[in-house]
C-alpha cells in the first residue's frame, strides 16, 4: 500500500518536472472551493427555474458530486473511493499519466458536465461553464485539455452506471391513481390539484440502503374521525397551532420558522387572471446550501469541500428513496383535505400542501440524514448562520448545531399546516437512521 | 393625369372583382364620425393582476332612441366616458354624449344595454359598473330617455343603482305581466383558490351574485331568493341569453358562468320561479364561459345555443397556451365537489326540446374561435341559414405557458404582492393576442364555413362586444364592435339587394313596448324559420329591437305566425318581402303552446320496475391514461357483455351480463311474469375477469345452452390468465368450465356460425387491443367446434388483421358458405370469403376506407333487395380529423427507447402533421422532449417532422384513419360504397345495432345507440347522441322524439327480450343500469 502510493506520487512528480520543464510559458491552472460553490450555486439556480421535485432534485445533487469526488479520491489518499461502497459503483477510469490531469479542475468540469445532463435548460450551465473554459483555455491550454479530457470521461462513466438506477424507467410508470373513495388516503390538493409526484421513486436503486424499505417506519396512527383517537386529536392539533399562529399574526416566530423551511419548489400562486408558480429550492438543496456554509465556515479545502456535499447528497438521496417509499404505502391525506371537510371549509394552511402524501414527512426525512451527515464530518455543537433563503427574500436563522437545525425544520411541517406530528417525529428518526447508515457504512475520509 | 386616372379606374375595377366575396366593409370612424375608442391605461396600480376581468371591455347597444327611423349607437368605456352617437343617415353619426348627460359617472363600466325601462316606448339605457375594488366606485346607471334625446339618470330612483361587480343585464318578462324585469349578471372578482363544493352557490352575495329584478312598475325588488337564482361567491357570469327553450311560452335563461362554476340553464317553471335543469339537459358546457346566443340554426322552431371560450385555432397559440384539465382533477371536481363536465372550447347545443341537446361544436366547425368574447347569429348573407360572427382577442394573454414559467421563476426574489416592478416585467411577457374576428356561414346540416379571410377585411385586434341591426336601413344586418385600445369597428353589410330579406318591428301594448320575448314563425316551400326578440344577446351588448329574417332567392313566403308574449297568436298571410314590416297585435287568438311538442309517436317506453333486471354495471376505476399516457382513447371501459338465451332450460330467454374486473357476473332467470336474479355457482367465481362480450348457444349440441365468455379490460397484461377466454358448458346440475384454446387477448366480439358446415357451432373471436401496448395489433381466431371442444382453425388470414370491434357472419356472396366481415378500429372494413371452410380476404369497398369502427349490422338501407351494411364509427364530432386524402395518422414506436411503446396521434391542418396534443401531455411520456424544447414557443407551431428525428418517424409504424362518419355500405352489386350518416348520428361513436320491426309495420328498422366516455379531457365528453332510428336512407328518427332516453349513457348494447309474448328493448350501459323500454306497437 505504501509502496504504491510512493510509486504513482513519484511517477506525478515527473509528469509536473517535465511539464514544468517544457511548458514554462503556461500557469497553471488553479481551481478554488469557491469555484466549485459556485457551480453547486449555479445548478441550484437552474433546478430553480426548472423545478424538479424534492426526490428527482435530490438525484440531481448525488450524481455530480459523486463523479467529483471519484476523482479527487484518485488523487488524495485522504479519501477513499466508493467504488464498491455505493451500488453498482465500479472504479472509475484512470487517467492517462502521459497527461497533464488537474484532478481539481477535472472534478469540477466533471461536475458541470453531469449537473447539465441532468436538468433541462442546459443553456443556463452551458453559459457558465463556457465562460469559465475560456478563462482555463488561456491560462494553460494543455493542462487544461488534458483535465477537461479526463473530466468528460469520468462524467460519461458516471452516467452510464446512473443510467442504470431505473429513473428512466420510473419516468413512464403509472401515474398514481387517487382513491377518492376512501378518505383515508391521499387526495390531490388545492389550489392546483396536482398529481402525487413520483409514485414510484421507490424503485429507484438506492446508494447505501440496501433497499427502500430498509427503514420501513411504523405505519402511520390508524385513520379515525373519533375524537379520542391518536389520529383525530394529531389532526385537531395541526388545526389549532394553525388558529393560534394566526392570531398572532404574520410576524410571529413559527410564521418565520414555517416559511424558512418552506423549501417548496412549486408554490402555486393566483393572481388576477392566472394561475402561476413562485419557485423555490427543495428540502434537499437547503442541507446542500448548509452543506455550503458548513464547508466555508470550516475553511474546508476543495477536496474536503467536495466529500462533504458528496456524503451529505448520498444520504439525501437515499432519504427521499425511503420516504417516498413510505408516502406512496401509507398513502394518508393531508391535513388540509381533512381540515376542509371537518372543521373549517375556508380554511388554508400556512404553507401550500406539496402534491404527495403524508406520512412520513420528506423534510424530516432529508433533514434527519442531512444533519446527521454534517455532525459527523464537522461536529457537533457546529453554530452557523443560515442564509441559504436569503435570496428568497427570507431573513438569516441562526443554529446551534445542525441538530437543531434539523428539529427546526421538522417542527416547521407543522406550523405550516402540512403535517402532522407523528409524520415529522416518526420522519425525523427514519432520516437519522439513514443518516447514521451513510456515516457508518461509507468509508470516505480518513480521520 | 388621365393616365393616372385610368389606372386608377383598372385598379378600382381590379379591387371590386377580387372583393366580390367581401360581406362586411369595415368603415373608418373618419367616414362615420364614431370616435370611441375603449383606451384602458394600464398602471402599476391597475392592471390584469389586479382586477382578474381587466380586459372583458366596454359595452354596445342600438337603438332607434330618437325615434327617427335611424339607428343609433350607444358606446359604454371601461375607463373612457361612454357615448352616445345619432345616426344622421348614410352611415354619417354625430355624438351628443355631453348634451345627451349619459357619458356616465361610474369609474369602470362594462355592459350597456338599451330597453324600454318605464314603458313609454322610449328606448333607456342601463349602464352596468364594477363598484367597490380597485377604488373603483360609482354604481350601474339607469338612463331615462326623456324624448328629446337627453336622458335623466334614474337608478337610484328605479332601485337599480347597485354597487356591485356588473358585467350586464338582460330585459325579459319572465312572470309574463306585461313588464320588462332585468337579470343582472354579476361575476366573482377573486381566481379559485380552492374549487369549494357547488353549494357555495347557494349562499347568496351581494357583490358577485347574480340578481332577478322584478318590475313593480317604478321600481324594481331583488326577487333571486324566491324566485330560485343562484347568487354565489363562485358566479363569474360573463353572459346571460334569454329564450323561450323549451317552447312553453315563459322565457328561460342560459348563464355562463366562467372558471369552475357550471353554467346555469334556468327554465321558467311559470309560477315565477326558475329551475336549474343544467344536468340534466347538457351532458357538459364550455368551461371559461363567456358570450352566448340562441337562434334556431337548424329550421326545427327551437332556439339552438352557442357558448364561448378561448380554445384557439392556430397551432401556434394553441400549443402555447394552457389546456384541459388532467383526468383525475376533473373527476375529482365532478364527485367531490359537485361541478358538472366542462371543457375549454366554444360548445353548440341543438335543442331537442324536452330532452338532452346534442352539442355540435366540434364537427360543426365553430369550436375553437380563439379568446372568444361574443357570439351573435343572424342571417347575415340573407341566403336563409343563420351565419355566426364571433369577436375575438385579448390584449395581452395570460393563459400563454412560457409567461407562466417565467412569472413562476424569475421573480422568486421578489414577493410579488410588495413591488409592482414585477407586474411590470410580468405584463410585457404575456403575448399580444391580437386575433381576427370570425365569420362563419351557416348550412342546413349543423356544420359552418369558416368565411373570415373572405367576408372579412378587418384587421387583427381586440373585439368585445359587439351588437347588430340595420344601420343604413338597406335591409341587411350590419355590426358594431366595442374595441379594446382601438377605434369602434362598423361592419358595413354588402348584401344589399343581392337576397331577399324581410325586417319585423313590433308595436306592443304598454309597457313591453317593443315586444320583448315575441315569437316569428316564417314558412316557404316547405321550410320554416324561427326567431324570438330578445335585445341582449352576446356579451355585454343589446342589439336593435327587431326581427330580420333572410330569405335567399325567394320573392314570397307562405305565411308568417307570430305568437305575442302574451301567448296570443296571429297569422300573416302574403306578405311582400323586401320591407321593414311594423306589426301589432290584432285578430289575435289564444295559442297553445301543446302544439309545439314533437308529433312523432313515441314507440318506447321506459318500464317502471325494468321488469326486475336490477342491474348496475360499475366499471372498476382504473384509468388507462395513467399508465399508456399518450394513446387516443380508454380500452379498459369497453364492456359489459350482455347476453340473451335460455341458461336453465326451461325454455324461457334469460339475461347474462358480465361483470367488470372483480365483479361477478349476473344473471337474471325470465319466470312466469318477470325477471329474477340467481346466481350460477360456477360463474360467479370467476370474478377476477372483465368481461367485454359473451355468447350463449348450444356447442355441444346437447339440447342446453352453453357460454362463452370474452375477457379483456386491458389492464391485465403478458400472460396473466384473467385475459384467457372462459367458456362453461350445460349439464343438469348447472354448468362447467371447460378448456378453450389458451391466448391471452383482449376479446370484443364473439360470433357463431357453422362455417364448416358440419353441423356444430363454430365461433370467431375477435380481439381488439395488446396491453399495454396500444398500437400493436393483436390476433383473432376462427374457433373450430369438435363436438364440444374448440381449436384454433389454422392457416387462416386472422393473424394480425386489426384491433378488431364487431364481426359478421354473412353469406355475401351467396354461394352457400358463410363468409365473415369483421370491422375494427385503425382498419377498414374487411371482407373474407369462405370457400369450403377456408377464408380468403376480398377487396369490395374503397381502398381508402380505414375508420375507428366500432359495430356492423346487415340492412337493406337502401330497399333495393340486396344487403347493405350500416357502421358505426367515432363520429366527426371530434378533435381527430381524417379524410382519403389526408388521415388521422397514429404513430407507433418507442420513442424514448426504454423499451415501452408510446402512440402519437397527429392531425393534418395546412399542409403539415401535429400532434394532436401539447409539450406537457407528449413530455410526461416521452421525456427528452422537456429537454428538446425549453419553452413552449420552442415547441408551438412544429409539425412532427421538426419534433421527432427522421429515423425515429421512420422507425414508426403509421396507423391511419380516412373517416371517422358512421354511415353505411352500400351494395352495388358486391361493390360497396361508403355513404355517411347525416350529422345528427355523428355528435358520438356509434357502438351498437339492433335490426327489429320496432314499430309492427313488418318491416325492419335499426336501432343505432352510442356515446363514449372514456377520453382525456382535452377531447371532452361523447355524451349528447339520443339514439336514432333507422327507416331508410331518408328516414331516421332521433331517439328522444320516440321515448328513448339514451343521453348522457354509453351504451354497448341493445337487446329484444320478450315476456309474455310482449316485446321489450333491454338496453345496457357501461358504468349505467341497464334500461327497459316496452315496445308500444
Amino acid at each position: 500500500m505504501v509502496k504504491k502510493t510512493c510509486k504513482s506520487s513519484l511517477v506525478l512528480l515527473m509528469i509536473l518536472f517535465f511539464v514544468s520543464s517544457c511548458k514554462e510559458t503556461s500557469e497553471p491552472i488553479i481551481v478554488t472551493t469557491k469555484d466549485f460553490h459556485t457551480s453547486v450555486d449555479k445548478v441550484m439556480e437552474v433546478m430553480v427555474h426548472d423545478i424538479f421535485s424534492p426526490p428527482v432534485a435530490s438525484r440531481v445533487f448525488v450524481y455530480p458530486n459523486i463523479a467529483a469526488y471519484e476523482i479527487i479520491a484518485q488523487k488524495d489518499t485522504l479519501y477513499h473511493s466508493l467504488k464498491k461502497q455505493i451500488k453498482h459503483l465500479k472504479e472509475i477510469p484512470k487517467a492517462d499519466p502521459q497527461k497533464l490531469v488537474n484532478y481539481p479542475l477535472a472534478a469540477l468540469i466533471a461536475h458541470i458536465n453531469l449537473s447539465k445532463q441532468l436538468i433541462f435548460s442546459e443553456d443556463k450551465i452551458e453559459k457558465h461553464r463556457d465562460s469559465l473554459y475560456s478563462v482555463w483555455e488561456a491560462k494553460n491550454p494543455r493542462e487544461f485539455k488534458d483535465s477537461k479530457e479526463y473530466g468528460l470521461a469520468v462524467s460519461t462513466f458516471i452516467t452510464s452506471w446512473m443510467g442504470a438506477d431505473n429513473y428512466a424507467q420510473t419516468r413512464t410508470m403509472s401515474k398514481f391513481r387517487v382513491n377518492s373513495e376512501n378518505e383515508s388516503r391521499w387526495q390531490p390538493t388545492p389550489p392546483s390539484y396536482m398529481d402525487g409526484l413520483e409514485p414510484h421513486w421507490d424503485k429507484m436503486r438506492p446508494f447505501v440502503l440496501d433497499s427502500a424499505a430498509q427503514f420501513k417506519p411504523i405505519p402511520p396512527p390508524e385513520f379515525s374521525m373519533d375524537k379520542s383517537s391518536i389520529f383525530y386529536k394529531e389532526l385537531k392539533e395541526v388545526y389549532d397551532i394553525s388558529n393560534r399562529i394566526s392570531q398572532k399574526g404574520d410576524q410571529s416566530e413559527e410564521i418565520a420558522i414555517a416559511q424558512f423551511w418552506d423549501c417548496n419548489p412549486y408554490v402555486t400562486v393566483t393572481r388576477g387572471h392566472l394561475m402561476f408558480a413562485v419557485k423555490k429550492i427543495t428540502p434537499g438543496a437547503h442541507w446542500i446550501g448548509i452543506t455550503k456554509i458548513a464547508s466555508k465556515k470550516s475553511g474546508a479545502d476543495f477536496n474536503k469541500t467536495i466529500f462533504a456535499y458528496t456524503k451529505t447528497s448520498i444520504a439525501i438521496a437515499d432519504a427521499f428513496i425511503s420516504c417516498w417509499d413510505e408516502k406512496y404505502r401509507s398513502n394518508l391525506v393531508r391535513p388540509e383535505t381533512l381540515i376542509k371537510t371537518y372543521f373549517d371549509d375556508e380554511w388554508k394552511p400556512i404553507l401550500q400542501t406539496p402534491p404527495f402524501p403524508e406520512y412520513t414527512s420528506g423534510h424530516s426525512v432529508a433533514s434527519g440524514a442531512a444533519s446527521t451527515v454534517l455532525t459527523s464530518i464537522f461536529g457537533n455543537n457546529f453554530y452557523f448562520d443560515d442564509d441559504t433563503e436569503l435570496t428568497f427574500g427570507l431573513p438569516i436563522r441562526s443554529f446551534a448545531s445542525f441538530e437543531a437545525a434539523a428539529d427546526e425544520a421538522t417542527i416547521s411541517r407543522m406550523y405550516g399546516g402540512i403535517h402532522f406530528r407523528s409524520s415529522v417525529e416518526i420522519g425525523l428518526d427514519q432520516g437519522k437512521k439513514i443518516g447514521k447508515l451513510v456515516t457508518e457504512n461509507l468509508i470516505m475520509a480518513h480521520e | 393625369m388621365t393616365n393616372n386616372k385610368y389606372i386608377i379606374l383598372c385598379l378600382a375595377v381590379l379591387f371590386i372583382s377580387c372583393d366580390n366575396d367581401l360581406l362586411f366593409k369595415t368603415t373608418s370612424s373618419k367616414v362615420t364620425g364614431l370616435a370611441f375608442s375603449n383606451t384602458i391605461s394600464e398602471s402599476d396600480e391597475l392592471n390584469i393582476l389586479d382586477y382578474l376581468y381587466y380586459y372583458n371591455g366596454g359595452g354596445v347597444a342600438l337603438g332607434d332612441i330618437n325615434n327617427d327611423g335611424m339607428l343609433d349607437i350607444f358606446l359604454s368605456g371601461n375607463q373612457v366616458k361612454n357615448k352616445l352617437f345619432i345616426n344622421k343617415g348614410n352611415l354619417n353619426f354625430e355624438e351628443i354624449t355631453q348634451k345627451a348627460g349619459v357619458e356616465g359617472n361610474s369609474s369602470w363600466n362594462t355592459g350597456a344595454v338599451m330597453g324600454d325601462v318605464n314603458g313609454d316606448g322610449l328606448l333607456d339605457i342601463y349602464v352596468c359598473a364594477v363598484v367597490g375594488i380597485n377604488g373603483f366606485y360609482g354604481h350601474n346607471e339607469l338612463y331615462i330617455n326623456n324624448g328629446d334625446e337627453t336622458f335623466t339618470e334614474s337608478a337610484q330612483k328605479y332601485k337599480l343603482d347597485f354597487g356591485s361587480y356588473s358585467s350586464s343585464a338582460a330585459f325579459l318578462d319572465y312572470d309574463l305581466d306585461g313588464d320588462l324585469d332585468i337579470y343582472l349578471l354579476n361575476h366573482a372578482i377573486h381566481t379559485q383558490e380552492s374549487f369549494g363544493k357547488v353549494d357555495l352557490r347557494n349562499k347568496r352575495n351581494d357583490q358577485t351574485g347574480d340578481k332577478l329584478l322584478r318590475n313593480d312598475g317604478g321600481t324594481f325588488s331583488d326577487v333571486s331568493e324566491t324566485a330560485g337564482i343562484f347568487g354565489g361567491i363562485n358566479g363569474y357570469g360573463l353572459a346571460v341569453t334569454v329564450s323561450d327553450f323549451n317552447q312553453d311560452g315563459y322565457p328561460d335563461m342560459y348563464v355562463g358562468n366562467d372558471f369552475h362554476e357550471d353554467d346555469y340553464y334556468y327554465i321558467n317553471n311559470g309560477d315565477g320561479t326558475f329551475t336549474n335543469q343544467l344536468k340534466k339537459y347538457f351532458g357538459h358546457t364550455s368551461r371559461f364561459s363567456m358570450g352566448n346566443d340562441a337562434a334556431d340554426i337548424n329550421h326545427d322552431g327551437l332556439p339552438d345555443i352557442i357558448s364561448l371560450d378561448m380554445l384557439a385555432e392556430d397551432e401556434d397559440v394553441l400549443k402555447r397556451s394552457q389546456g384541459d384539465e388532467n383526468i383525475q382533477i376533473q373527476k375529482m371536481k365532478i364527485e367531490k365537489y359537485g361541478y358538472h363536465y366542462q371543457y375549454s372550447r366554444n360548445m353548440l347545443y341543438i335543442n331537442q326540446q324536452n330532452s338532452g341537446y346534442l352539442e355540435t361544436a366540434l364537427l360543426s366547425g365553430i369550436a375553437a374561435t380563439d379568446w372568444s368574447w361574443s357570439g351573435l347569429f343572424a342571417d347575415y348573407n340573407q341566403d336563409g341559414e343563420q351565419d355566426l360572427f364571433i369577436s375575438n382577442g385579448i390584449p395581452k394573454r395570460p393563459n400563454d405557458l412560457d409567461y407562466i414559467n417565467f412569472v413562476s421563476s424569475d421573480q422568486i426574489q421578489k414577493k410579488i404582492n410588495n413591488t409592482k416592478l414585477v407586474d411590470q416585467k410580468a405584463l410585457q411577457m404575456m403575448p399580444s393576442g391580437k386575433a381576427q374576428n370570425y365569420i362563419f356561414k351557416g348550412s342546413k346540416n349543423l356544420t359552418f364555413e369558416d368565411k373570415s379571410s373572405t367576408w372579412l377585411d378587418d384587421e387583427k385586434g381586440i373585439s368585445g362586444a359587439i351588437a347588430i341591426g340595420d344601420l343604413d336601413n338597406d335591409g341587411d344586418m350590419d355590426l358594431v364592435a366595442n374595441n379594446i385600445n382601438e377605434e369602434v369597428s362598423v361592419y358595413v353589410n354588402q348584401t344589399d339587394e343581392n337576397a331577399s330579406y324581410l325586417q319585423l318591428e313590433f308595436k306592443y301594448p304598454k309597457p313591453n313596448t317593443f315586444g320583448i320575448g315575441t315569437k316569428v314563425y316564417a314558412y316557404y316551400q316547405g321550410t320554416l324559420q324561427y326567431k324570438e326578440l330578445y335585445t341582449v344577446r352576446g356579451f355585454q351588448a343589446s342589439s336593435e329591437p327587431m326581427v330580420h329574417f333572410g330569405f335567399g332567392d325567394i320573392s314570397k313566403i307562405d305565411s308568417l305566425k307570430i305568437i305575442w308574449p302574451n301567448k296570443t297568436e296571429q297569422v300573416i298571410n302574403d306578405i311582400a318581402l323586401n320591407q321593414r314590416l311594423v306589426v301589432s297585435p290584432e285578430d289575435t287568438k289564444p295559442f297553445k303552446y301543446t302544439s309545439l311538442v314533437s308529433k312523432t309517436r313515441a314507440l318506447f317506453k321506459k318500464v317502471d320496475d325494468n321488469l326486475g333486471i336490477n342491474f348496475t354495471h360499475e366499471e372498476d376505476n382504473y384509468i388507462d391514461f395513467n399508465r399508456q399516457k399518450l394513446i387516443p382513447y380508454q380500452v379498459s371501459d369497453r364492456g359489459p357483455a350482455t347476453a340473451i338465451g335460455d341458461l336453465n332450460n326451461d325454455g324461457k330467454k334469460d339475461v347474462y351480463f358480465g361483470g367488470s374486473k372483480f365483479e361477478s357476473s349476473r344473471i337474471f332467470m325470465q319466470t312466469d311474469s318477470m325477471f329474477v336474479e340467481r346466481e350460477i355457482k360456477a360463474l360467479a367465481k370467476d370474478n377476477r375477469n372483465e368481461d367485454v362480450v359473451a355468447l350463449i348457444a348450444d356447442f355441444d349440441n346437447d339440447a342446453k345452452n352453453d357460454l362463452i365468455i370474452g375477457t379483456g379490460g386491458a389492464d391485465f397484461y403478458n400472460k396473466s390468465t384473467p385475459l384467457l377466454d372462459t367458456y362453461y358448458t350445460q349439464i343438469d346440475t348447472g354448468f362447467i368450465k371447460q378448456e378453450l384454446p389458451k391466448y391471452f387477448e383482449n376479446a370484443s366480439v364473439i360470433k357463431e356460425n357453422d362455417y364448416d358446415s358440419d353441423g356444430d357451432l363454430d365461433v370467431f373471436i375477435g380481439n381488439n387491443v395488446v396491453s399495454n401496448d396500444f398500437g400493436k395489433i393483436p390476433n383473432s381466431y376462427i374457433l373450430k367446434n369438435e363436438s364440444g371442444k374448440f381449436s384454433i382453425l389454422r392457416n387462416q388470414p386472422f393473424q394480425n388483421i386489426g384491433m378488431i370491434t364487431d364481426a359478421i357472419w354473412e353469406d355475401y356472396d351467396a354461394d352457400g358458405f358463410t363468409d365473415l366481415i369483421l370491422v375494427g378500429e385503425w382498419m377498414s372494413p374487411k371482407f373474407f370469403k369462405n370457400t369450403n371452410g377456408s377464408f380468403i380476404e376480398e377487396k369490395l369497398t374503397d381502398s381508402k376506407l380505414n375508420g375507428l369502427w366500432q359495430q356492423i349490422i346487415p340492412f337493406d338501407i337502401d330497399k333495393d333487395g340486396d344487403t347493405d351494411y350500416l357502421l358505426g364509427n367515432w363520429g366527426t364530432n371530434t378533435k381527430f380529423k381524417a379524410s382519403k386524402d389526408y388521415p388521422l395518422k397514429m404513430y407507433y414506436a418507442d420513442f424514448d427507447g426504454n423499451g415501452s411503446t408510446e402512440t402519437i396521434v397527429c392531425n393534418y391542418k395546412n399542409g403539415d402533421y401535429y400532434p394532436v396534443l401539447g409539450l406537457n401531455e407528449l413530455a410526461s411520456q416521452i421525456v427528452s422532449l422537456k429537454k428538446k424544447f425549453t419553452t413552449y414557443k420552442s415547441f408551438a407551431g412544429k409539425p412532427i417532422e421538426d419534433i421527432f428525428e427522421k429515423s425515429v418517424l421512420q422507425n414508426a409504424i403509421v396507423l391511419e384513419v380516412h373517416t371517422l362518419a358512421s354511415g353505411y355500405l352500400k351494395n352495388e352489386n358486391n361493390i360497396f360504397e361508403f355513404i355517411p350518416f347525416k350529422n345528427e348520428l355523428q355528435v358520438s361513436p356509434i357502438s351498437t345495432f339492433l335490426k327489429y320491426d320496432f314499430n309492427g309495420d313488418e318491416n325492419q328498422e335499426v336501432l343505432a345507440a352510442g356515446n363514449y366516455f372514456g377520453i382525456i379531457p382535452f377531447h371532452g365528453r361523447f355524451d349528447s347522441f339520443p339514439g336514432a332510428l333507422i327507416y331508410n336512407e331518408t328516414h331516421i328518427d332521433l331517439g328522444n322524439t320516440i321515448g328513448l332516453d339514451f343521453s348522457q349513457k354509453a351504451i354497448k348494447d341493445l337487446n329484444i327480450i320478450t315476456l309474455k309474448g310482449a316485446s321489450y328493448l333491454l338496453t345496457t350501459s357501461n358504468n349505467n343500469s341497464a334500461q327497459v323500454y316496452k315496445l308500444i306497437k
